[in-house]
């Protein structure tokens, strides 16, 4: 009597239709869904970034924003021709920092944003140059600007 | 004996009459709601089907009765899976606001389902319910936080002392200043509300930490018991990680916990403001 009860759970055991039974199966003909790959800001990041932090950088850019809210209405009130000089510089740091975030943001894959921020740069030196040039051989800015109303 | 008896008698015929009152007045509610008309409201779902080669994402609608549903959209959604459709899919747990998993974007904007009331007063208009927006989606309401979830483990959101640490051998004390530093930033259930809210986190998400992973790095930073604040600012030093923060605000706006990831940002910010590279030798050497 024992031995036929070990010998049933035995047969249990080793039953093919419980090895087969569903539960039991991998189902290998289903891919599972592929996670989606995990991307991390790698550590080491600002390591290749031009010996400049980050915070050195944004802070330099909030600097000169600064300085624009003192300069600009001075610059209107004094018309000294240096502060057209300080204005060319600070509105085209001010242009090219906001057109290299825009870039930064909207430019997607790798050779266009180099290529956007190459002739970005040669823009930015340009209007540098000619706004320095219109200040040393014209009026300059300010004095243009308040002809568009005179 | 015979008087605690009696005693034991009468306790149970007054839980009896209680429970008979408290029967009769439900029975009373499901009379009255079924006697009422039928208040239907629509719910315009998104759908997805992975296991269907092909499956192209659309929109389904459903019809509940608000008499017979629970005020919370999430009530809504687990009667549509009840007694609509068994496949609608969609993260849920403790349906009260603290577990943080059934975020999703519900009429535009991005919440949590079981704290977002059904508008009952417009029953034409139906509730549009999306996964967070610019998410991976698994399934349905389902999205793929393996990206959120790495972010938040590469900020080290754990306390890290320099010396060496015996457990459960002393505790930690903080003063009360200290420890209302952390009021409003500890309170965050990782529900992704704001990331997935944040326009910046949308084009950066791979780079960009977004504002609830930036809101525990700093709940870390500012922790009077953690020793690695130099650290952590430091493994912020990089264009995209808390420097693509815009300060766009949807973060704030949209917190279903009602904190301000986007102050804790500013903070971050201002933190960086005063960080030397030298900071983080002298302590290395020290």
């Amino acid at each position: 009597m024992a031995a036929l009860r070990i010998l049933r759970t035995r047969a249990l055991l080793v039953s093919p239709q419980l090895v087969t039974r569903s539960f039991l199966k991998t189902d290998n003909a289903r891919t599972p869904y592929a996670p989606t790959a995990v991307h991390t800001t790698p550590q080491n990041q600002n390591a290749g970034q031009s010996g400049m932090m980050a915070s050195t950088r944004w802070k330099f850019e909030h600097m000169v924003t600064l300085a624009m809210t003192a300069a600009v209405p001075t610059a209107f009130i004094t018309q000294h021709p240096l502060l057209d000089y300080v204005l060319a510089g600070c509105l085209t740091l001010h242009g090219h920092w906001g057109m290299e975030s825009i870039f930064l943001d909207y430019m997607p894959g790798k050779t266009l944003p180099k290529v956007a921020n190459s002739c970005l740069f040669g823009v930015s030196v340009l209007t540098f140059a000619g706004l320095c040039y219109f200040n040393y051989n014209d009026v300059g800015i300010t004095k243009a600007i308040m002809m568009l109303w005179s | 004996m015979a008087s605690l008896s009696v005693v034991k008698g009468f306790q149970l015929a007054s839980r009896q009459a209680a429970l008979l009152s408290f029967q009769s007045v439900r029975s009373a509610q499901v009379a009255a709601a079924t006697q009422a008309q039928e208040r239907l409201k629509k719910f315009s779902v998104y759908r997805w089907d992975p296991d269907k080669p092909g499956d192209k994402p659309r929109m389904q609608e459903y019809d509940v009765d608000l008499n017979t549903c629970g005020p919370m959209v999430l009530d809504a959604l687990i009667k549509i899976k009840n007694e609509i459709d068994p496949t609608l899919t969609f993260r849920r747990s403790c349906r009260e606001g603290i577990c943080g998993s059934c975020s999703m974007n519900i009429n535009g904007s991005n919440t949590l389902a079981c704290l977002c009331r059904i508008d009952g007063a417009s029953l034409t208009k139906p509730a549009k319910i999306y996964p967070l927006p610019h998410m991976y989606i698994i399934k349905d309401l389902v999205p793929d936080m393996n990206n959120f979830y790495a972010q938040y483990r590469s900020v080290e959101p754990y306390l890290k002392r320099k010396e060496k640490v015996e457990y459960g051998k002393e505790q930690y004390i903080q003063s009360i200043e200290d420890r209302a530093k952390l009021d409003g930033l500890y309170e965050c259930i990782l529900c992704a509300c704001c990331s997935t809210s944040c326009p910046s986190y949308w084009w950066h998400g791979d780079k960009y930490l977004g504002p609830a992973v930036l809101m525990q790095a700093y709940r870390w930073m500012v922790d009077s018991r953690d020793h690695y604040q130099t650290e952590r600012i430091a493994r912020m030093q990089d264009k995209f990680s808390v420097y693509k923060c815009h300060t766009i605000m949807n973060c704030t706006v949209t917190c279903p916990k009602g904190l301000n990831p986007a102050k804790a940002i500013a903070e971050i910010k201002v933190l960086m403001k005063s960080f030397k590279k030298e900071d983080l030798k002298s302590e290395a050497t020290a």
